[in-house]
């Protein structure tokens, strides 16, 4: 799911030359786990809990702790449930998740995967004979997602989502709060993007951004690319990656970000004794198309892969577990609290995104029956001009058509 | 002593001492002693390499296919190839030469500095990639130490020209950073084997300075250095983590392309593609290093 794919090739690598013999399921008892579709054939929340604890662990893979929130959803996770997570290759992509779901060993395979809407296609015919790689499973709030972002049968379903926005170093004399104020002579050498277009999607959604705000569109990018090319040509892009360790070392200090990016950035900054300020553009609001979520068909821990996605999806207000009293798990173990109790408390997956500035893909049923926690403004320097813009969000078949223009655009721009 | 029991006391005694045995018995151990490193390869290169192979002449159905290999003769693949090929080639002629300068001057002091450049070019080599991108960030960087120190003291704003270390030169200039420590490795033996015998010789002759270079220093070592310069296009050529840490894309590179391909999120479906870039790399990196051996083995039948 993340642009910067240092670690991701030498682990790709490392997974495509391990043979695919794999050695026994880690958990062979719980195979009705495997199979269940929804929280009532798998017999319940308190059921589905227990079964998750047994298998002791789950594998999640290419899950970086500061993108959107995650880290919190994680330590909540492990905090409450008492179940470890592995998380392999941070700093993977969606084409390598699908590879590892394919290829890796079952024992270090990962249960659930966070793909890019691209990769659906590939992962719905990536099996052995050509079917799906996931098993179908609908979460407790399935109807609250919207039925553009969900698979009929319920083998993929949308999660969370994130506007393009702009961040800079507070310390520029001059701030921008428009795409079209990075031709600033002031920002010279200093305007990031993060990543490749033709391999991130953030930067694809990036590009997509800059053409809205310079008169094209979704369906043709062109005007985006003509826009990065006169940032080149005048001298303001960066050739450094805007990743938060980039934007570390002072460079780029103005840069497109996902709004879910922007709190891991700023707490980042603030350890080195850095401020950085986030602003919505003015004259373009687009967000990326929704990640996705599928629960791997071949899944060694299938019942904490399920009671994951039923956590990420969940509308709670609740609480992080780091609020409760800590020794949750281990009563639901022993049998003094009900699981579905305890699941009951916990703030769920769909508000902690939005606490890192994602947008859920719950959204709007969610701010319809008041479960949604706000969003916080402290991330976002105030612009009005910004707000006041109708959210864009492009199709697959968009993104699809704007990657061929860009697989030989950009290399030239 | 007869041939059968030399063998029997060769097995009895651990095959200790000098024994007359039989010709293919020898050849049999050897044989056995080399199946490790035969598996080894075959195991973490031949075993890949075929994967990789199968995998780019087959696309996403598993339908037979060349498209892959067609494309690689286009667009932007093709104008990576050239990207590569030029960084690698650059970083190749600067690196060669700095490096040989050193070699020569390392054969030409003794002791404790001579130990100190050959340690230091072992560990410099070798500290490549991420490390030596984030060192090269911090240093240069547009709040790199230097940088500041530049400004603070000297009053000299690198940044206000064309200077950055994230453009192509950027990049050519920390390639150089592990390909010149390559050179002092790989060159200085050579460098070694001038006798200073030949140099008396050619004084007591009659010969000048330029005489002995001419005639002496460089038929000798042309061929190593040739060598030498192939063995840095190919490290040159294949780098991956150092360019990856430094660029967004924006500079064509075929290893950077082949992640975006194998990683990346965006192009999906064309897995086989980014399988058929590697094996372009391993097809010219394979043609370098025949180049190498022919030039090796030329060099050591003067």
């Amino acid at each position: 799911m993340r642009k910067q794919i240092i670690l991701g090739t030498v682990a790709a690598i490392a997974v495509a030359i391990l043979p695919a013999v794999s050695s026994a399921p880690a958990m062979a008892d719980d195979s009705a786990f495997a199979t269940c579709s929804d929280l009532a054939s798998c017999g319940g929340m308190s059921a589905l809990i227990k079964a998750a604890q047994a298998e002791g662990s789950l594998n999640i893979t290419t899950v970086l702790r500061n993108w959107a929130d995650y880290g919190d959803a994680i330590d909540s996770f492990q905090a409450a449930f008492g179940v470890h997570i592995n998380d392999d290759n941070p700093d993977g992509g969606s084409a390598y998740e699908i590879k590892s779901i394919q290829t890796a060993p079952q024992a270090s395979a990962p249960d659930v995967v966070d793909i890019g809407a691209s990769h659906i296609a590939d992962a719905m015919t990536g099996s052995k004979t050509g079917g799906s790689l996931f098993a179908p499973y609908k979460v407790a709030t399935w109807n609250d997602i919207p039925a553009a972002w969900k698979d009929a049968s319920g083998y993929w379903f949308g999660n969370y989502s994130g506007q393009i926005v702009l961040g800079y170093d507070a310390k520029l004399k001059v701030h921008p709060t428009k795409v079209s104020d990075l031709l600033n002579p002031a920002y010279k050498k200093v305007v990031g993007i993060a990543g490749d277009p033709t391999g991130a999607q953030e930067a694809l959604i990036t590009v997509m951004t800059a053409s809205v705000a310079n008169g094209g569109s979704l369906d043709n990018v062109q005007k985006g690319v003509d826009f990065f090319h006169k940032l080149k040509t005048i001298g303001n892009l960066s050739g450094a990656n805007a990743d938060s360790t980039h934007i570390a070392t002072g460079n780029p200090k103005v840069w497109f970000d996902y709004s879910f990016n922007a709190l891991g950035t700023q707490q980042a900054g603030q350890q080195i004794g850095k401020t950085f300020y986030y602003v919505k553009p003015s004259d373009a609001a687009v967000m990326g198309t929704p990640y996705i979520f599928g629960i791997s068909a071949t899944a060694p821990h299938p019942a904490a892969a399920r009671l994951w996605v039923e956590f990420l999806m969940s509308q709670n207000k609740g609480h992080l577990a780091k609020d409760l009293a800590g020794d949750e798990a281990t009563n639901v173990a022993n049998g003094s609290l009900d699981g579905a109790k305890l699941f009951a408390s916990l703030m769920g997956g769909q508000n902690i995104f939005t606490l890192g500035g994602a947008i859920p893909i719950e959204q709007a049923a969610m701010a319809k029956k008041k479960l949604l926690v706000p969003s916080p403004t402290s991330i976002f320097q105030p612009n009005p001009a910004a707000d006041k813009l109708a959210l864009k969000m492009p199709t697959v078949a968009q993104q699809t058509t704007a990657t061929a223009l860009l697989k030989t655009a950009w290399a030239k721009i | 002593m007869s041939i059968t029991s030399a063998q029997n006391t060769s097995t009895a005694s651990g095959g200790r001492g000098v024994l007359p045995v039989k010709a293919r018995f020898r050849l049999d151990r050897s044989f056995l002693g080399l199946l490790p490193f035969l598996a080894l390869i075959g195991y973490f290169f031949f075993y890949p390499l075929a994967v990789v192979f199968n995998d780019s002449i087959h696309d996403s159905k598993h339908h037979l296919t060349a498209s892959a290999y067609k494309a690689l003769f286009a667009g932007n693949y093709r104008g990576a190839f050239i990207g590569s090929f030029e960084l690698a080639a650059y970083s190749m002629a600067i690196s060669a030469v700095i490096g040989a300068l050193i070699c020569w001057a390392v054969v030409k002091t003794h002791g404790h500095a001579r130990n100190l450049i050959s340690a230091a070019a072992g560990v410099l080599t070798s500290t490549g990639g991420i490390p030596l991108a984030f060192s090269f960030i911090a240093a240069f960087g547009q709040e790199g130490l230097v940088t500041k120190i530049l400004l603070k003291v000297f009053h000299w704003d690198i940044y206000a020209g064309a200077f950055d270390i994230y453009n192509f030169w950027g990049i050519l200039l920390v390639y150089c950073f592990f390909q010149v420590p390559l050179m002092v490795i790989v060159f200085t033996p050579a460098v070694e084997n001038l006798k200073v015998e030949w140099q008396e010789a050619n004084e007591t002759l009659g010969g000048s300075k330029l005489h002995y270079i001419r005639h002496v220093v460089l038929p000798v070592l042309f061929p190593p250095f040739l060598s030498s310069c192939l063995l840095l296009f190919a490290s040159g050529f294949s780098a991956y983590a150092t360019a990856a840490a430094m660029s967004n894309g924006t500079i064509p590179l075929v290893p950077l392309l082949i992640g975006n391909l194998v990683n990346g999120e965006v192009i999906a479906d064309q897995a086989n593609q980014g399988d058929a870039l590697a094996m372009g790399m391993i097809i010219v990196s394979a043609l370098v290093f025949l180049l190498y051996g022919l030039v090796l083995r030329v060099s050591r039948k003067r």
